[in-house]
């Protein structure tokens, strides 16, 4: 988590002067890059990381001056959703009272939000657009950038570069400076543009001393070092921030690289002076000596005084406060509908937090009263990294702040199906490096068939040609090595499975955390979730945000394992949790972009039967059909008719369609997470919008276990929900862009084109839809016991405090609601005539709509 | 055959117009665009199958007369035979298989209409250099393919680098016109009226009289190799490639993957016979292809980007293409296109799949996994001698392969670059010494021709040096975008009056050319005037002004008047350009080479000009008009701010 202590704060003119500290400098500047690793793994976090000790909205006007980004969505957006009625009076009001400000002024804001606005949605002059270093550029008429960053680029990409390249740039271990001094040194071809005389010359010192020599030329003021610097790397975060990540870690490559951003600093400002020098000549006006407009920033000075448009915020906080307030009113305690009785469960199936289960969730329930569900972050409690069958190398398979210590193989029960399809020349798609002659002959005999192969794939898309295996598509005739032989670590110092205590270590803590400890059904399901699509690089974005973007079958069946081994069950049994004898774990996976499952380790029912399971199956393969249909009515082009078999045809479809650049929505429109027994949220339709994490209050007196599950949410589904937010906000900044022209670049990220920037952030096609609103934590505990919590949280208390998500504790016995803020809890206040809309099933709310829909009751006929 | 010759010409027009005017609905235009492929599916197929029925002729339509005096004919000649055959039906494949790939992956993009438009010019222009009868009407076809390109690798316009690479492959486009452009004119002075492509194979058919010097023949040649090599993105161009690979995937697949790219192939498959008759220019375009093969295929090994190395995988194939038309081996050539086309056109559309492929697929299935594989980099050489490669050989190998071979350096310092110096040079010069020096040069002149009684078409070469300065005037400014405009326009007007002085009966194709260039520039001042009127004059214009988003309907006007200042086929003086170089330059040739540089780089610095001003991310600051607005509620909120943020902070 982000240092406290280290956060960017300029450095004052006179110690700047005397001593320009370049480490402390660089390190500084880097605070402002993205934090994004390799692509392969997608790990949603804060993009505005460096702004999080600010309160929010500060924060994000800070970083719009600062990157050039917009800070909210256009005022029309606003507009409309509040003459559609999304935005409501009670929400402005309750925002414009946030401001403080007096009464007269606040009626001033109120009016000005209505009036039409034409340019809000441009964004802000800032620092790395309109900085010392672009007035400069643009006086001295020299586009520096298009001059230098594609050598820089061509250079990083192939430094680091995971297997594209056919050639390997760096020799074993050694570091970028040296390696681009041996091209430049030790090559009959001049490596351009180090050629130039003077900076041969500049070449045979050591890179610290490059770099002052440079900024000396270039800049020539000290005070205006660390800000031309910051300005120079802004004009590329991408490849700036990979950098610093791989720097910071190396083994978030897989064959890791020696890299530094103070290398990669030394290396663009010697070609700038090289490129200086051959333009302009080796007197050319350096930025001391341009005359500044008036306004320009200066970090010198102090960072950028952001102005917040007010009206914006009001109008932000208001639509936030909406959408809350529903779900809130919701959650508000009701007359109770005649006693239900509680049904006995004959199974309970565990799901992911992930918002994308909630929907079928309450279809499961809907269709099936004896279904019984829990919500736990998606790697059911168990840490480890995994290297399946077909992996070339291991993954952590846990929360990114988790760092496993335990490996996990994959072995084959039988010998490998598959070996024949990948000998079938058509699957292949041909990248791999051969002879120039081969190609050749490849190119004049395969090619034609590729046409076969194209206009396939184009026109059927669903349908598979025989023998081709989908990514994702896991097998399930595997094992896993799930129980250390023995206690020696491998070489890299990982333990070879787990010993019975650790399992049952694991699975307890689960338990415990989602609060069934005991009434277990005979049958429990685990259902992790993945997502398959084709031609998608940000797959990882797309599969279980708590294993780090894997997909999370080998937690389910891991902890499918573990809780039916008799030993780890004995050992449980001693802890106070007692597994009946009957009660089996059923290991399966939801493919969230099919909408399909994979139930796993089939070849065991033989040996223990699993009872229930296959009405089971069946309520699941209907639910499933609805939660596809549920999930079409977001998809412009998909079916709009209410025939389930339509709809999941069309997901189905969709998922494997090389043309199609969202297979699904992913996170779209996250919004709650509720952190509850299931009775809370049982009968309401939430429009997938929330993460539901079981919890039992009762349980918990001492909070610990909410700290556990706050430990968790806030850096998974806080990030899910900020990344969205701020990818939907500026997608131009702080997002990736549309998708369509990027290119996959090293196995690193993405870029545009050949040459571009690495692209951070989400692609359009994943956040379009989205309502970018914070995330709203309801928590069904007492204040009191949330404070106890809070004190235990660390770092993360921050994004409470700054308000980066809101936090709503839920009294379990009274409902009655308080918020949190930095200053204490205040009651939610609603007014009595806020009235959750009604409907007696999912299929009536959302046949028809095409936005986002309020949070609804439904009221069960029968049961 | 010819109702369908001129069906498959058309309905990409009919589907460019019926886009036009379609309202910005996604709906409607997938469905204009679904019907067009369809029926130019239908054409085209209808067409290939009459052929073959007929038993495969090669046929030319002559559609009508466009232009006629009684020395100059421009008809509108259409020529079917098996290469037309062969590349209309890849068009027809790739093009109803992208539309159906745009439909879906394209769908919400803000461009979505703008996208179908280019696409549907592009294959436009592709089908008129495809049936194309004569040079001439190829010219056209190919003019409209690369503005097209140009519009495609802009497509993302906010951001600066995609506008520098389409403007990079719009020069290289625009400097291997001159091949083509002089080409086609000294077609019709060698071969008269008969420069149809039906009649070349039947002119050299006696091998015992050419149909025009070896000299000749030979530079016409080099003209066309050349136009054909900056097209297909060979020796010494083939750095444009990758780098335009900045649009949607779907039109980096068409354009660079599988049409645009053998379009080069095509043009020397068509002018087989002009270029295959002397063994030297066999030899240059083997040796083009050589170059290509070696370099591309050595650039290809350090690309770390996928599009990049499917690119150099592309120009390394179309090498082999140039190699096999040396040796003569068309049938082949034709058969490899084919391979080729569809081969990168898939690997392009499934190019994101790379990281999965690699990490999941390949990574387990393949033994020769290259992650880690410590030292592969000369796995190609005899392991015998691999690891006696001295390692300053390695890295001159790198930094070779890195470099893409230098050509994009070579190619700077050798055109651009003194171009531009000799621009700047001639902006620096005062107004007065201009003047002065115009002067003398006429008086000399006067007392030549008083004097010793020489020719008044003399005066012809003072004025088309002063052409190609003024040219290289607007070359050599960015940031003054009216004296460009001016510059351009008096480059025009210069070659106009030159043209009049060589020969006076000129008269009626000067006021032709003419009567496209001023309207252009007339309106491009006007307009120019209004973009500019709110500019802070302390800034500079050398940033990027994205009027494209905050102007759109002045831009448009901009980028139109634009079109017919450079003499695009949409305008007048496009067929006044090709009747001035045919007038003027039967009389003088030499005047052909300077009015042929003029044209080519007014097109430069004019797109220079859109580019500067339309294209980039709005901010702030650019909304001059919204300013007024915002800066009135400002001062009430500017306090109530403040006062948040002390309070905050």
């Amino acid at each position: 988590m982000l240092n406290h202590a280290q956060t960017p704060t300029p450095l004052d003119g006179h110690s700047a002067a005397l001593a320009f500290d370049m480490d402390r400098v660089i390190d500084h500047i880097s605070h402002w890059l993205p934090t994004q690793g390799p692509i392969k793994d997608f790990i949603h976090h804060n993009t505005l990381h460096a702004v999080q000790h600010l309160p929010f909205h500060e924060g994000v006007a800070l970083a719009g001056k600062m990157f050039g980004a917009r800070s909210y969505l256009p005022m029309e957006n606003y507009q409309r959703m509040y003459r559609q009625g999304r935005i409501t009076d009670h929400a402005v009001d309750w925002a414009l009272n946030r401001t403080e400000l007096p009464v007269q002024q606040q009626a001033q804001i109120r009016q000005t939000m209505l009036e039409p606005d034409h340019s809000s949605h441009y964004p802000p002059v800032s620092l790395a657009n309109h900085g010392i270093r672009n007035v400069w550029l643009n006086r001295i008429e020299l586009e520096l950038n298009a001059l230098v960053h594609p050598i820089l680029f061509r250079l990083l990409g192939n430094f680091l570069d995971q297997g594209i390249s056919r050639w390997t740039l760096p020799k074993e271990g050694e570091c970028f400076w040296d390696c681009v001094m041996r091209l430049a040194q030790n090559s009959l071809l001049p490596l351009y543009p180090l050629q130039e005389p003077i900076v041969r010359e500049l070449l045979t010192k050591n890179k610290e001393d490059v770099i002052l020599i440079c900024l000396e030329k270039i800049v020539g003021d000290p005070c205006l070092y660390e800000q031309y610097l910051l300005e120079m790397i802004l004009a590329h975060p991408g490849w700036a921030g990979m950098v610093r990540i791989v720097e910071e870690n190396p083994r978030s490559l897989l064959d890791p690289r020696n890299i530094s951003l103070k290398e990669l600093i030394a290396v663009e400002l010697v070609c700038e002076l090289a490129f200086l020098i051959k333009q302009k000549g080796a007197a050319f006006v350096n930025v001391n000596n341009t005359p500044l407009p008036k306004d320009t920033t200066l970090l010198k000075e102090g960072l950028p005084k952001p102005v917040i448009p007010l009206s914006l915020k009001v109008w932000h906080e208001a639509m936030e406060w909406s959408l809350h307030s529903e779900l809130l009113a919701a959650l508000k305690p009701k007359q109770k509908s005649p006693a239900k009785g509680p049904t006995k469960p004959y199974v309970q199936a565990f799901f992911c937090i992930d918002d994308r289960e909630c929907s079928l969730r309450r279809y499961l329930e809907e269709l099936d009263p004896g279904i019984e569900t829990f919500g736990a972050a998606g790697f059911f409690g168990i840490d480890f990294l995994y290297q399946g069958l077909d992996d070339a190398y291991p993954v952590a398979q846990c929360p990114v702040i988790i760092k496993p210590k335990h490996l996990i193989r994959e072995s084959g029960s039988q010998a490998n199906p598959d070996g024949d399809a990948k000998a079938d020349s058509i699957t292949h798609l041909h990248f791999q490096s051969h002879s120039v002659l081969r190609g050749w002959l490849y190119t004049q005999t395969l090619g034609i068939g590729y046409a076969a192969r194209m206009a396939w794939d184009v026109f059927r898309p669903g349908s598979k040609i025989p023998k081709l295996k989908m990514l994702s598509e896991v097998d399930s005739h595997t094992h896993l090595h799930l129980l250390r032989e023995n206690d020696t670590p491998t070489e890299d110092g990982y333990l070879l499975g787990f010993s019975f205590s650790e399992m049952a270590d694991r699975v307890g803590g689960l338990l415990t955390n989602i609060g069934l400890t005991k009434h277990f059904a005979p049958l429990v399901v685990i259902v992790a979730h993945g997502s398959s699509s084709v031609n998608n690089p940000h797959f990882a974005a797309y599969d279980c945000g708590a294993c780090s973007g894997k997909p999370g079958a080998p937690n389910a069946r891991a902890f499918a394992w573990m809780a039916n081994h008799d030993e780890v069950r004995r050992i449980l049994y001693d802890r106070g949790i007692e597994i009946p004898v009957e009660t089996r774990f059923i290991a399966a996976m939801h493919n969230t972009s099919r909408d399909e499952i994979n139930y796993f380790d089939n070849h065991l029912l033989d040996q223990h039967p699993a009872k229930g399971l296959s009405t089971f199956q069946k309520i699941m393969s209907k639910a499933l059909q609805f939660n596809a249909r549920e999930r079409c009515r977001w998809f412009e082009l998909g079916p709009k008719s209410s025939l389930v078999d339509l709809a999941h045809d069309h997901v189905t479809t969709r998922a494997s369609s090389i043309f199609e650049p969202r297979p699904e929505l992913n996170h779209s429109n996250n919004l709650y997470c509720i952190i509850a027994r299931r009775k809370l949220t049982r009968d309401l339709f939430m429009d997938r919008r929330a993460f539901l994490h079981s919890y039992d209050p009762d349980k918990d007196p001492s909070g610990n276990i909410m700290v556990r599950i706050l430990s968790a949410v806030i850096p998974v589904c806080g990030g899910i929900n900020l990344e969205y937010l701020f990818s939907r906000i500026d997608n131009s900044v702080y997002g990736a862009g549309t998708k369509l022209p990027h290119n996959v670049i090293g196995l690193l990220g993405v870029a545009n084109g050949v040459e571009g920037d690495l692209r951070t952030g989400l692609p359009s096609q994943m956040i379009e839809v989205h309502e970018p609103a914070r995330l709203l934590i309801v928590a069904e505990q007492s204040c009191a016991i949330l404070d106890k919590a809070l004190a235990n949280i660390g770092d993360l208390k921050e994004w409470l405090d700054n308000d980066w998500v809101r936090l709503v504790s839920c009294h379990p016995a009274s409902g009655e609601q308080f918020l949190y803020t930095a200053d204490g809890w205040q009651a939610v206040e609603l007014p009595a005539s806020f009235n959750t809309p009604t409907a007696s099933q999912s299929e009536d709310i959302i046949l028809g709509q095409t936005e986002t829909i309020p949070v609804h009751q439904l009221i069960r006929s029968t049961s | 055959m010819n109702g369908l010759l001129l069906a498959s010409l058309l309905i990409p027009l009919l589907g460019f117009v019926l886009v036009f005017v379609a309202p910005n609905n996604e709906k409607k235009i997938a469905t204009i665009s679904f019907w067009c492929s369809h029926a130019l599916g239908a054409a085209i197929v209808a067409l290939i199958s009459l052929w073959a029925i007929n038993g495969f002729p090669s046929q030319e339509f002559e559609w009508f007369t466009l232009y006629a005096t009684d020395d100059y004919l421009f008809p509108i000649l259409l020529y079917f035979d098996r290469i037309s055959a062969v590349y209309l039906g890849c068009v027809w494949a790739i093009f109803s298989i992208i539309v159906k790939y745009c439909r879906i992956y394209l769908h919400r993009e803000a461009g979505y209409k703008r996208f179908f438009l280019t696409i549907f010019s592009f294959v436009f222009g592709l089908n008129i250099v495809i049936l194309s009868g004569s040079i001439d009407i190829l010219f056209a076809g190919w003019e409209i393919v690369g503005m097209s390109s140009f519009l495609l690798i802009a497509f993302y316009r906010h951001r600066p680098q995609p506008i520098r690479n389409a403007l990079r492959a719009y020069c290289i486009y625009r400097f291997c016109d001159i091949g083509l452009l002089l080409g086609s004119w000294m077609s019709h002075l060698l071969f008269h009226e008969s420069q149809h492509f039906s009649q070349l194979a039947n002119l050299f058919d006696h091998n015992s009289f050419p149909p025009a010097g070896y000299g000749s023949l030979l530079l016409l040649s080099s003209l066309i190799i050349i136009g054909a090599s900056g097209k297909s993105a060979q020796f010494p161009f083939c750095f444009w490639l990758p780098r335009a690979m900045e649009g949607p995937t779907p039109s980096s697949a068409i354009f660079y993957g599988a049409l645009s790219v053998h379009l080069g192939v095509f043009l020397l498959l068509r002018t087989d016979p002009i270029w295959s008759y002397h063994y030297l220019t066999r030899f240059i375009v083997f040796m083009i292809g050589f170059l290509t093969v070696v370099i591309a295929s050595l650039s290809e090994k350090t690309q770390s980007s996928i599009k990049g190395q499917i690119a150099y995988a592309s120009i390394t194939q179309v090498g082999f293409m140039f190699i096999e038309l040396s040796f003569g081996l068309e049938t082949l050539v034709l058969i490899h296109f084919l391979g080729n086309a569809f081969l990168r056109c898939y690997q392009l559309l499934v190019s994101p799949s790379i990281v999965a492929h690699l990490l999941r697929v390949e990574g387990s299935a393949d033994t020769d996994f290259y992650i880690n594989s410590s030292d592969n980099k000369f796995s190609f050489l005899p392991a015998s001698i691999r690891n006696t490669v001295p390692e300053v050989l390695q890295n001159t190998l790198y930094v070779f392969s890195l470099q893409e071979g230098n050509l994009e350096i070579l190619v700077r310092t050798l055109i651009w670059e003194p171009l531009k110096r000799t621009g700047f040079v001639i902006n620096k010069t005062g107004l007065w010494i201009k003047a002065l020096y115009t002067l003398i040069v006429i008086l000399l002149i006067l007392v030549a021709i008083q004097g010793i009684g020489t020719d008044m078409s003399y005066f012809a070469i003072p004025i088309s040096i002063g052409m190609v300065f003024a040219s290289l005037s607007a070359f050599g400014q960015i940031n003054k975008p009216i004296s460009v405009w001016n510059a351009i326009t008096l480059s025009s007007f210069l070659a106009g009056m030159a043209v009049l002085f060589i020969n006076p009966q000129a008269k009626p194709d000067v006021a032709l050319f003419l009567s496209g260039i001023t309207p252009a520039w007339l309106i491009g001042i006007a307009v120019l005037f209004k973009l500019l009127k709110h500019q802070d004059s302390s800034e500079s214009l050398f940033a990027y002004h994205a009027m494209a988003e905050t102007r759109p309907k002045l831009s448009l006007l901009l980028f139109l008047s634009f079109l017919c200042l450079v003499g695009f086929p949409i305008s007048p003086a496009f067929l006044g350009e090709d009747l001035l170089l045919s007038h003027a330059s039967s009389h003088d040739p030499w005047f052909a080479l300077p009015i042929t540089i003029a044209f080519i780089i007014n097109g430069v610095a004019g797109a220079r000009v859109f580019q500067r001003l339309c294209m980039g991310r709005p901010t702030e600051l650019c909304n001059e008009e919204d300013a007024i607005i915002t800066n009135e509620i400002k001062p009430s909120f500017n306090n109530a701010s403040k006062k948040v943020i002390e309070e905050t902070s």
